[in-house]
């Protein structure tokens, strides 16, 4: 359910990747009315994985979730009458957010510096893999390739193995989602004092300047620490009480445990009734916990092996020990929490299919509320925007769609 | 409300109550924008590693935790950088009073405390409001603040599990037992914290009207989730661990390079790209017709896998970047969070770290804020993250207009301090060291 905070705000969506279209997303879920602009060949991302016949849209379910809520305008940008109808628009909208290589927009005259001299108040957010400037700024990217170039990938994985990249499109999304924060914050500054703002936003520096490898960077530069792939159980989250961390598999799946130190060790004791364990000399303190790791190790599995996650669930929940059940993706849909906050919600695409999307990452108590929409065909809206926002006549627009402008 | 406006929230005064990752950060990026971030900690409790950390605890300047470890634990500072720090006991009147005397002068509250906990200091929303009827207020709890999960602790790593995240990461040939914990979704968190935050001080702008966020972590990881839920919804094939591969691209993968623990990634996305691979590689077995397509290369991945990897073996990392790079190939080095990360000619040419003077830990190269407007003119603010309570008198005296002798009493009552009580790093409160230190003496 959108919370119009943001209402009246107008978002030119000039994305083709993930993170800049995850931007103007954010924006959109929050009251602004994002117009996607594409080539008349459609955003790249429409053809995805999944993109295939059991999907009526033909759409791909990354480009569905993406601009859910979005309006949708094609536009031939490599004609000039194309480049002059976006320039038109970014005139009278107050957000562009903007991927295309570093240079590129200035070549054909709409980078931000030459905007803002007819409209000063727009805020450009441009998005790219390494920002706007430095030797890495035209290179080639992809999920993995940039996940490696951030520094959380070297940590990720098996010591005698390949570093891994995590799941999901990680890196892209986070540094989407931050860049809606600072355009957001951009534009709390231009209600005040009416200027616009540039932001340059480099996804690399989002993962790298993420709370995690910031963590690991720490230590490195003030005492030289490494902080290379580890097995599981002796991770750095891991070695406090390396018996009971990490993941283990239980009756019907899997379940993740990070006890936090020391001081979760009589929690864990009773929590698997053994309670006994508390005075054994083996075990009463922690580098003896440590050395006998195999063996606590072993009696931790026993108490998991005839378990369910649901039984586990209930057992760390009552002992105050921190764990969570690993769900398949078909389970997240199912279970209670998020069905009983409502966090799924169905929306009618235009093509007849009903679809249930991800809502709210958070909820406003006093703000007005609309309901979440499909994304939109390609060029549902052309009309409609062209009339709105440049007030073109109808005539004007069947000329430009004769021209293949639009 | 602050009157200078300069930096995007400079105008912002926000109390944050937080600790580990996800309110922490969401405060460090508020800072970063300018905002005054006051993170109100206790001497009573608090959340800077241990008063006496064990010998080779790790992660302080030199390896010393010297006589104020709490001022010199390098997650705390690195994480903790423009913002100032106010200790209140608020187990008392005096502490309370001083809170809500803060709150009636700031704009924002937030913290990431389990959901409970600003309520039994008679501090809920409801009650803060009173003081303050415009105040936003967020609290952002693992799973939101209603359902059946709302008291239920969390962590990332919870998080991570219970999205599906965890279920889909990892090497597809092992069982998820080998999986390592991830606690990305702290991050997550702390951004669409910011996006919250932000979006109703615009909200407020424009109405006068202050809000209640209710942040659940959870479901803002879920949002970055979408197309898998919605894939799972759409076909009828049940996603797989991918490990580095991805169905519409190969080859794809980390190959290992000359050193010790250096890679390479390399992903082959447009037919364009298999070609110049197959050149620079120019191992015969690629120039088969059958690998022309996707499809072909998909089938033959491991074999692809084997010649690539043999390819990078004796070739240096940065040599093979450069090349592949230039032939127009998605690639990147695999590089760590330490001597990689500093030497990167990228990071450095962005001015990606600063150099800070940190009063109790000393002058390093800190990983900087990650957002670069135009109208900071490519200035970056990176005040050291604050030692501990070391704002509390300017805070009283110039902002709440207390008196010196008020505060100097607040000083003996140990309503605010510099020096944590011992005990105060065991997660409990006070009345539990007290308790420890007279078993001690028995």
């Amino acid at each position: 359910m959108p919370y119009g905070a943001l209402e009246e705000i107008i978002v030119l969506d000039l994305s083709d990747r993930l993170a800049a279209s995850f931007c103007a997303k954010t924006l959109g879920l929050y009251g602004c009315e994002v117009i996607k602009v594409e080539p008349l060949s459609g955003d790249p991302l429409r053809r995805w994985t999944n993109s295939n016949p059991d999907n009526q849209s033909g759409d791909s379910p990354l480009f569905l979730h993406l601009n859910a809520g979005k309006k949708s305008i094609t536009l031939n940008l490599d004609e000039a009458k194309g480049q002059n109808i976006l320039a038109a628009l970014m005139k009278v909208c107050d957000v562009v957010v903007e991927t295309q290589r570093p240079g590129h927009l200035d070549k054909i005259g709409l980078a931000y510096n030459q905007i803002k001299k007819s409209n000063p108040s727009v805020i450009f957010t441009s998005i790219t893999p390494y920002g706007q400037t430095g030797p890495y700024k035209d290179f080639h990217y992809d999920e993995l390739t940039l996940f490696a170039m951030t520094g959380a990938m070297y940590r990720e994985g098996l010591p005698e193995r390949e570093p891994l990249r995590y799941s999901g499109e990680i890196a892209q999304y986070f540094a989407g989602n931050a860049a809606a924060a600072a355009t957001t914050a951009a534009l709390f500054k231009r209600t005040l004092t009416g200027q616009g703002d540039w932001l340059d936003i480099s996804i690399q520096e989002c993962m790298a300047g993420h709370p995690h490898q910031i963590g690991r960077r720490a230590p490195f530069i003030y005492a030289g620490e490494p902080d290379p792939r580890s097995q599981p159980r002796t991770s750095a989250s891991g070695a406090r009480e390396p018996y009971a961390v990490g993941t283990f598999q239980c009756k019907d799946g899997y379940f993740s445990f990070l006890p936090l130190g020391p001081r979760m060790w009589p929690n864990i004791a009773k929590m698997i009734d053994r309670e006994d364990l508390l005075v054994d000399p083996k075990y009463d303190d922690t580098v003896k916990r440590s050395q006998n790791r195999e063996e606590l190790e072993a009696i931790f599995q026993a108490w998991v092996d005839d378990k369910t996650r649901e039984e586990i669930f209930q057992a760390v929940q009552a002992a105050g020990v921190p764990g969570s059940p690993i769900l398949q993706p078909e389970e997240v849909h199912k279970n209670e929490q998020f069905q009983e906050r409502g966090f799924f919600q169905n929306v009618g695409h235009p093509n007849g299919q009903t679809l249930r999307m991800t809502g709210d990452p958070f909820r406003f108590s006093n703000a007005p509320t609309s309901s979440i929409k499909a994304a939109p065909k390609l060029g549902q809206n052309t009309n409609e925007v062209l009339t709105k926002l440049l007030e073109l006549s109808d005539d004007q627009i069947e000329i430009l769609a004769m021209e293949k402008i639009i | 409300m602050k009157s200078e406006v300069s930096q995007p929230l400079s105008s912002i005064r926000a109390l944050e109550l937080s600790e580990i990752w996800a309110g922490p950060f969401c405060g460090c990026l508020l800072g970063d924008m300018g905002a005054e971030v006051i993170k109100i900690e206790s001497i009573q409790r608090i959340g800077r590693g241990p008063i006496t950390p064990p010998p080779n605890a790790g992660g302080y300047p030199d390896d010393d935790p010297g006589k104020e470890p709490w001022n010199r634990q390098s997650n705390f500072n690195a994480i903790n950088r423009n913002k100032k720090s106010l200790t209140l006991d608020l187990k008392t009147p005096q502490g309370l009073t001083s809170f809500k005397d803060l709150v009636s002068q700031s704009d924002v509250v937030f913290c990431n405390y389990a959901r409970t906990v600003m309520e039994n200091f008679g501090l809920s929303y409801e009650q803060v409001r009173k003081i303050k009827p415009d105040i936003i207020y967020m609290l952002m709890p693992g799973y939101g603040n209603d359902g059946p999960y709302a008291n239920y602790r969390s962590m990332g790593m919870a998080i991570d599990a219970i999205t599906g995240h965890s279920f889909l990461r990892g090497y597809p040939d092992l069982n998820h037992s080998s999986n390592s914990l991830v606690h990305h979704p702290d991050a997550v968190a702390a951004t669409n914290g910011v996006m919250a935050l932000t979006s109703a001080l615009v909200y407020r702008a424009k109405t006068g009207k202050g809000q209640f966020i209710d942040l659940s972590q959870a479901e803002s990881f879920m949002t970055h989730l979408g197309e898998i839920y919605l894939e799972n919804q759409m076909t009828s094939s049940i996603r797989k661990r991918r490990g580095n591969r991805h169905p519409d691209f190969a080859p794809q993968g980390v190959y290992k390079c000359s050193g010790d623990d250096n890679w390479i990634a390399i992903s082959i996305k447009t037919e364009k790209e298999w070609c110049e691979l197959k050149t620079i590689v120019g191992d015969d077995s690629l120039g088969e017709t059958g690998l022309d397509s996707l499809e072909g290369r998909l089938k033959n991945h491991d074999h692809l896998d084997n010649v690539i990897n043999k390819w990078a073996s004796t070739r240096d990392r940065y040599d093979a970047l450069t090349l592949l790079q230039a032939a127009g190939i998605t690639s990147g080095v695999v590089i760590d969070c330490g001597a990689d990360s500093y030497a990167d000619p990228h990071l450095n040419e962005r001015d990606f770290f600063q150099i800070v003077d940190h009063p109790a830990a000393g002058l390093y190269p800190m990983t900087g804020p990650i957002f670069k407007f135009e109208s900071d003119h490519g200035r970056v603010t990176h005040n050291p993250a604050p030692c501990l309570g070391q704002d509390n008198e300017s805070i009283l005296e110039e902002l709440l207009g207390y008196s010196r002798e008020t505060i100097n009493k607040f000083k003996t009552d140990e309503i605010i301090g510099t020096v944590p009580l011992p005990g105060s790093d065991m997660g409990g409160s006070r009345r539990v060291a007290k308790q420890k230190e007279e078993n001690s003496k028995d």
